[in-house]
């Protein structure tokens, strides 16, 4: 792209790279992007998920960097096109402190008849048929001392408030972001303490050290 | 705790723990170990290394006294004996760790809070906290902090030992103090099952690694603020209480084998140790 | 401020600074929570039963790391075992572990795990795979290589269940007699005793119904019998309504000792001469509950107190003591251990004490019959010692062509006198089928590399039966961690294939189990009780229960008298933790100090004080030990847990191989051992060595636990008399 011209500009955009850690001039470039469209077009083309009522937002943003992963999974497919909810897929999340990857025979389960002649799918295919699961990269990951648990999140914002689990997404963005306008996932949130910590104060989550380090 | 709140509670929180502390507690773990029955046998020090993620140092860094166990099971030599001939009533053995203080030494000399106290009336360590000023161990009366004076990780675990790592808390660095939780990772699996069951927590629900391992049940553990435990049972048949120091003339039985190790120190801490007791007849 | 800070450097800074800007701070890029991309992840290919990622799930098994048989629960999550703990349905050990049970996980995840088959060419081991170790050893132990029958031979330890039924199937394939069992911590003495004179190898010892038990040298809470029900047995003990009372008699304090009320040093080797000075005493007293014979009573007249205070060096009034204790304190428990059964006259010794419980009455009071479990072919082949001394015969008279060992180390067990390595190297064709690569193993020709206790199915008849008999069963914990290693039972099948087709129908060990166990009689259907086994862990079944004939034997006792040469006593003591040395390439047990001497990682020798002056050594010094067959040399530690004329140095270290943690790592006891044979029932007489011990002349700081020995007068362990226990809260 040839748009950064104006010194100032590229003063600011690599101060922002080193602000996010961004490596590649595509994601300082769809950063600014998404400044812009933040800034200037607060009615997008897409609606925005709603944010549940009985939620205070975490506040934060974060761009995160690519991953690529073995397989170029698209969400937006499956969320946004197919209606999947989210905890078909990552069952264990109302279950477990993981939310989990769903094991490849729940993959295969319906792609053993649907897009079967998808590169992808045929990707996916050669792992199942070598008997093996693909090696994803984690893309929400928290530090290692720290407890994080998504079915305490699922039980208190999904369980116990009443909310329909057919709009578990918005539940789901408030920390992962719009997934369904994703291919794989990217992290759109900090997920750092201040992220955790404004939002635990402003919907009564535990302030306790031990509650969420280890 | 903010600016704010300090200040307009600040009564409250100038509260020493003689008139009860600050704490709102939920629980007060504590134990109840019986000398008597403690056969120094190593079971429960060992089982603590399998549960915490407790290094192994080697030879030449015990020496040096930087030795990670949180339980060290402490072995005395009777004062008497130095006169005769023989150890005729055998050896003293103490398990030692935490004693999970509620007035605790080492809490207030942390600068950066990195060791506090828990609803739960633990000592906590938070980790990631920590920047080993090693002013917390030096403060401690019973010398169970442990500070991470290498990187233990990179020789202590050599491939596939590295497996057996509980993925439940993580595995220290270099420079962080560290100290026994009351297997605080089985606290909080307990809670949460209680919290997801929406009942209160059973006595003898979870125990710590020690006292589930312990050949004897010589280490009894619980809930000291629940009345039916059997830790607090036995606090109250030995007549040994939470707060302050009391002397042992003071209390209604001066005989009771209850008591708590360095209890004048008035750090009020959460383990009662019952008195060995040897036969005098033989 | 760099924002390259990590959050510590960022709190160190905050600590000296302040705590104004501590929530700010929160939000700070930090190099640790950006860690997207870093981590793999990877998912199931397909739903595992049970499994939640994140949340553990406990299996039944049974512990492998000694012979006891505890029930264990094994926690495991993401297909990986992390902690064991004891299965509270297993009257063994109700819920408890031991040191040894607790670092099993470290023997199983251990880094010096044999991991492929190896085969000896051109004088090296060499990395081989399954098809060409089965194809030699087939060459070797199969129906056409003309192996005869008592050409072979097989080594194991204390083995039961169905590994046990493989072992003497393939030993009745071959038609050969020779397996070998040998443990070297083990009580063969006493049990021959407790056989001749109870009529019962392992009756049940209710020490919690004892008000007094007199322990002659048996560590029962470390190294004798069922070491983790008799410690749970023991608290019963101790918090009776009248609180019993422990005398150990010993040359050096054990862990049991160490709990003692009254602990005795009596001249090692005279344990029985005290115990028959009791005997006499107390039906002098006319103390005696059940009469005794009058040429029993004449014979014992010549233990007078007089005579057995000199001989043993135990007071007569501290002899006068422990009889009356035995009277007024009953019912009592007598037993005897290592040092009183492992010398040269064990047996009688052994019966001199055994006499006690039955002038005392205590047989069928505190030594109850016991159930045998009724399958006869799964009772355990209790290890010993004695096994090891006709092994050592059978190598140097070359009796064998081929040697199987499993799980055995005789090479570094037994005594150089012995010749093991020697004899070993005149064995044709050797097979060690080992988890790790220990001395023996190297010698092998052939290794087949064994999955762990945790990696395998198996079935455990314990030899200590507390209650109805009991079959532990073994399931393994986790898929095998080398891909390369097999169980036990799976490799036994292989040989048996190679002897005969009847084995062909088994695909594998898991298999041959599952149809013998679903065979077994019981409640329910063969699935239900499978099940039933596969979630507790153990199988009840109604035994037989031999009633107890109490019974005299021909007592020959008389004390040794050593040469002047060697005036010591070389006690080679077993320890709860190292054993006889297996678990030495285990981090945590060598870290884990040693009960009473509190030293980690090393040898030492332990010694009186007094005798230490005369040597002129203190703690840390070297000494030199010499014996007929050797010497050692080690550091001593010195307490007054110890008899002036012993000196012990602890088993289990001494490796010359064993992996990383093992290796070249203090002195073996063992090596410097005189073969010498207990005369009733041919046992290695391990206790007997005679040495002489030098000052070497040579300091090094002892690695050991703990600066002070003394509490100076801090009262951290605190003592009370157990009168002041009776007012507060004994009788009712």
């Amino acid at each position: 792209m040839q748009v950064v011209k104006n010194s100032f500009l590229r003063d600011l955009i690599w101060s922002l790279r080193g602000r996010f850690r961004m490596k590649t001039l595509k994601q300082i470039t769809s950063a600014m992007i998404l400044v812009v469209a933040a800034v200037c077009l607060p009615a997008t083309s897409f609606a925005e998920l709603p944010v549940p009522s009985h939620i205070i937002p975490p506040t934060g943003e974060h761009v995160g960097e690519d991953v690529p992963q073995p397989i170029e999974f698209p969400h937006d497919r499956h969320v946004k096109d197919m209606k999947i909810n989210c905890m078909y897929c990552h069952t264990y999340a109302r279950r477990s402190k993981v939310a989990g990857i769903p094991p490849t025979s729940k993959c295969m389960g319906c792609h053993k008849i649907i897009a079967t002649d998808k590169p992808r799918i045929q990707k996916l295919t050669e792992y199942w048929e070598k008997g093996e699961s693909p090696r994803w990269k984690k893309v929400h990951d928290v530090p290692d001392y720290v407890h994080f648990t998504h079915e305490k999140h699922i039980r208190k914002f999904v369980e116990k408030a009443d909310f329909p689990v057919e709009d578990v997404q918005q539940v789901c963005a408030l920390c992962h972001g719009e997934v369904r306008e994703m291919t794989v996932a990217e992290k759109k949130k900090p997920l750092n303490m201040g992220f955790c910590q404004r939002c635990h104060q402003a919907n009564g989550g535990p302030g306790d050290c031990w509650k969420c380090h280890k | 705790m903010s600016l704010k709140n300090v200040l307009e509670n600040f009564s409250y929180f100038r509260q020493d723990a003689e008139s009860g502390g600050t704490h709102k507690y939920e629980h007060r773990f504590g134990m109840a170990i019986d000398l008597d029955i403690c056969t120094g046998c190593n079971s429960c020090s060992t089982a603590c290394y399998a549960e915490n993620n407790l290094p192994v140092v080697g030879k030449e860094r015990f020496e040096k006294g930087q030795a990670m166990h949180w339980m060290r099971i402490e072995r005395y030599w009777d004062e008497q004996e130095f006169e005769g001939d023989f150890a005729e009533q055998g050896a003293k053995f103490m398990p030692m760790l935490c004693q999970q203080c509620g007035a605790a030494t080492c809490e207030p000399v942390c600068p950066v809070a990195a060791t506090y106290h828990t609803p739960d009336g633990l000592n906590a360590q938070v980790y990631n906290r920590c920047i080993g000023s090693r002013f917390c161990s030096n403060n401690c009366p019973f010398r169970v902090r442990y500070f991470n004076f290498w990187s233990y990780y990179e020789d202590s675990w050599p491939e596939p030992l590295n497996m057996q790592l509980n993925p439940d808390l993580s595995v220290r660095d270099k420079g962080v103090m560290e100290k026994c939780t009351f297997c605080i990772q089985r606290i909080r699996v307990a809670k949460d099952t209680t919290q997801r069951e929406e009942r209160p927590l059973k006595d003898g629900e979870f125990l710590t690694a020690c006292a589930q391992a312990c050949p004897t049940n010589a280490i009894v553990f619980g809930d000291t603020m629940d009345p039916d435990s059997n830790v607090s049972k036995l606090w109250m048949k030995h007549q040994v209480q939470r707060g302050p120091f009391t002397h042992k003339k003071e209390k209604a039985n001066e005989e009771l084998r209850g008591y708590r190790v360095f209890e004048e120190l008035n750090v009020d801490p959460s383990i009662m140790y019952l008195e060995r007791v040897r036969d005098t007849e033989v | 401020m760099s924002l390259k800070v990590n959050r510590r450097k960022f709190l160190k800074m905050l600590g000296w600074g302040g705590a104004g800007t501590a929530l700010a701070g929160c939000d700070m890029p930090t190099t640790v929570t950006l860690e997207e991309g870093k981590e793999e992840v990877v998912s199931y290919l397909m739903p595992e039963e049970y499994v939640i990622p994140g949340i553990g799930v406990w299996y039944a098994s049974t512990c492998t790391a000694c012979e006891a048989g505890c029930g264990l629960h094994g926690r495991v999550r993401e297909g990986r075992v992390l902690k064991v703990e004891g299965n509270p349905s297993s009257p063994i050990n109700n819920g408890n572990t031991c040191l040894m049970g607790q670092a099993a996980v470290q023997g199983h995840y251990n880094p010096d795990r044999v991991t492929s088959p190896m085969m000896r060419k051109g004088g090296s081991l060499q990395n081989v795979s399954w098809e060409e170790a089965l194809a030699e050893l087939n060459k070797r132990i199969g129906a056409d290589s003309g192996l005869k029958a008592d050409k072979f031979g097989y080594v194991t330890g204390t083995i039961s269940g169905h590994q046990s039924v493989l072992v003497d199937e393939l030993m009745e394939q071959v038609a050969s007699k020779n397996h070998f069992v040998h443990e070297t911590v083990n009580t063969t003495v006493w049990n021959a005793v407790a056989r001749d004179m109870l009529g019962d190898e392992t009756p049940k010892y209710n020490m919690a119904k004892a008000g007094v038990i007199l322990s002659f040298g048996a560590d029962f809470m470390g190294t004798w019998g069922s070491p983790v029900h008799n410690m749970g047995e023991y608290a019963k003990f101790r918090k009776r309504e009248i609180r019993g009372v422990l005398v150990q008699v010993e040359p050096k304090m054990t862990l049991t000792g160490g709990s003692a009320d009254l602990w005795v040093a009596a001249a090692p080797g005279t344990e029985g001469a005290l115990a028959l000075g009791i005997a006499n005493f107390i039906i002098d007293r006319g103390w005696n509950t059940v009469d005794v014979p009058a040429e029993v009573r004449s014979s014992l007249k010549q233990y007078s107190l007089e005579a057995v205070e000199k001989l043993t060096g135990v007071p007569a009034t501290k002899i006068k003591r422990i009889a009356s204790l035995l009277s007024e304190r009953g019912p009592s428990l007598v037993l005897a251990g290592a040092s009183t059964t492992n010398i040269e006259n064990g047996y009688d010794s052994a019966a001199s004490v055994m006499l006690l419980n039955l002038i005392m009455g205590n047989v069928g009071e505190t030594i109850e019959a016991s159930y045998k479990f009724p399958e006869k072919s799964l009772r355990p082949k209790q290890g010993n010692t004695k096994d090891l001394l006709l092994l050592a015969k059978a190598l140097r008279d070359k009796k064998l062509d081929v040697l199987v060992t499993y799980n055995v180390n005789p090479v570094f067990t037994a005594p150089d006198a012995l010749q093991i390595r020697e004899g070993l190297a005149g064995v044709g064709f050797k097979v060690a089928i080992t988890s790790f690569p220990d001395e023996t193993s190297l010698l092998a020709d052939l290794i087949l590399p064994a999955n762990s206790g945790m990696e395998e199915w198996g079935t455990h008849v314990p030899a200590y039966q507390p209650e109805d008999s009991l079959l532990s069963f073994q399931q393994p914990l986790m898929e095998v961690i080398h891909k390369e290693s097999k169980a036990f039972g799976d490799i036994m099948l292989s040989m048996l294939k190679m002897r005969s087709s009847d084995f062909n129908k088994f695909a594998d060990y898991y298999g041959y189990l599952q149809t013998a166990m679903m065979n077994m009689p019981g409640e329910g259907t063969a699935e239900e009780r499978w099940n039933s086994m596969l979630q507790t862990g153990l199988l009840k079944a109604s035994g037989s229960q031999t009633a107890l004939t109490p019974r005299l034997v021909d007592i020959k006792y008389d004390v040794e008298k050593g040469s002047d040469d060697y005036p010591m006593h070389l006690l080679p003591s077993p320890r709860l933790g190292m054993w006889d040395g297996r678990h030495a390439n285990i981090p945590w047990l060598q870290e884990a100090p040693d009960q009473i001497a509190k030293v980690v990682w090393g040898s030492w020798a332990e010694m009186h004080p007094k005798k230490a002056a005369e040597l002129g050594v203190k703690n840390g010094d070297y000494v030199k030990i010499t014996s007929a067959s050797g010497s050692i040399e080690t550091q001593v530690y010195l307490h007054k847990g110890m008899h002036p004329d012993a000196i012990a140095v602890p088993l289990g270290q001494g490796h010359e191989e064993y992996g990383r943690y093992a290796k070249d790592r203090g002195v073996n006891p063992m090596k410097i051992l005189d073969p010498l044979m207990e005369k009733r029932t041919g046992e290695l007489a391990s206790f007997a060595t005679r040495v002489k011990v030098t000052n070497a002349h040579k300091f090094n700081l002892l690695i050991k636990m703990g600066g002070s020995e003394s509490q100076a007068g801090r009262k951290l362990v605190r003592t009370i008399s157990s009168d002041v226990l009776r007012r507060t809260e004994g009788e009712v």
